[in-house]
């Protein structure tokens, strides 16, 4: 018996804090009706020093058209591997794009940014369309984009 | 004695009257695949090797240029379906693009927790 609460209590101390250490976060885009065709967007981060930390999200599953994600792009060389997993389809106009990620909490009020990078088939690119700190006071506050986002809002 | 030699005869004939239309058939189709292409590259295909009629079909004719610089730069003039790019957004697993969400735990680049899968919807 002794064994037995001893594994358990060792399983949760080392989950405990596995758990404590992420936290759900709810992304939601929406995009303008700009009269082109769906857009793929790149959502990103940099530290604070600005150099690229990792991406969050890749809408859009074709890898030759991520060189108009031109930030992104800089930041990986376009490196498909950096976004393996959490690739989704690219956005309609007009649309909404939800995307809900266990994201660390590390991530919040240590000087990161989130950045969307966003390329319309036939129109202009945009890189850094969106750019926001990821701060627990940002939570729930929209910001608007530059071309084709007409908003977006992160709540955790 | 008859009835056994009645017997031969009828079997002899139901043999004779269906094995030779049959035996010039398979005469006639052996004949025939010899100068049908289709027949040949079904043979091939059967085998393992497959006869390509162009190796040149890569859709992706745009290397180097992008997706939204020929329009750009403008058509080239030559009629093709050059933009046949945009049809099919979802097709993943091809060598150069992405795992999709769902199809493999995200990158380990210490942004994400080890909790829930991401979730996606689109409205």
């Amino acid at each position: 018996m002794k064994p037995l609460l001893a594994a358990l209590a060792l399983g949760t101390a080392l989950t405990a804090p596995a758990l404590a250490l992420a936290r759900p976060v709810t992304m939601t885009t929406t995009l303008n009706t700009y009269g082109g065709d769906g857009a793929y967007l790149a959502l990103y981060v940099t530290d604070q020093s600005g150099a690229y930390a990792g991406s969050l999200w890749m809408a859009g599953g074709k890898s030759k058209y991520y060189k108009h994600l031109s930030g992104w792009y800089r930041a990986t060389g376009g490196d498909t591997s950096q976004v393996d997993g959490i690739t989704g389809a690219s956005v309609g106009q007009g649309r909404t794009l939800e995307i809900t990620l266990d994201l660390a909490d590390a991530l919040f009020d240590a000087g990161y940014t989130l950045h969307i990078d966003a390329a319309v088939e036939d129109m202009r690119d945009s890189p850094n369309e969106i750019a926001v700190p990821l701060t627990t006071g940002n939570s729930g506050t929209p910001v608007a984009g530059r071309r084709y986002i007409s908003s977006f809002v992160y709540d955790m | 004695m008859k009835k056994t030699l009645t017997f031969l005869l009828v079997s002899t004939t139901l043999t004779a009257a269906v094995g030779v239309p049959s035996w010039a058939a398979v005469q006639s189709m052996a004949t025939s695949r010899e100068h049908d292409p289709n027949a040949l590259a079904d043979d091939a295909v059967a085998g393992g090797s497959l006869i390509l009629a162009s190796a040149d079909e890569d859709e992706d004719d745009d290397h180097g240029r992008g997706f939204l610089s020929k329009f750009r730069m403008g058509h080239d003039d030559d009629d093709e379906d050059d933009d046949d790019d945009d049809d099919d957004d979802d097709s993943y697993g091809s060598a150069q693009s992405p795992a999709p969400a769902g199809s493999v735990a995200p990158p380990q680049n210490g942004l994400f927790g080890n909790g829930a899968p991401p979730k996606v919807q689109m409205n």
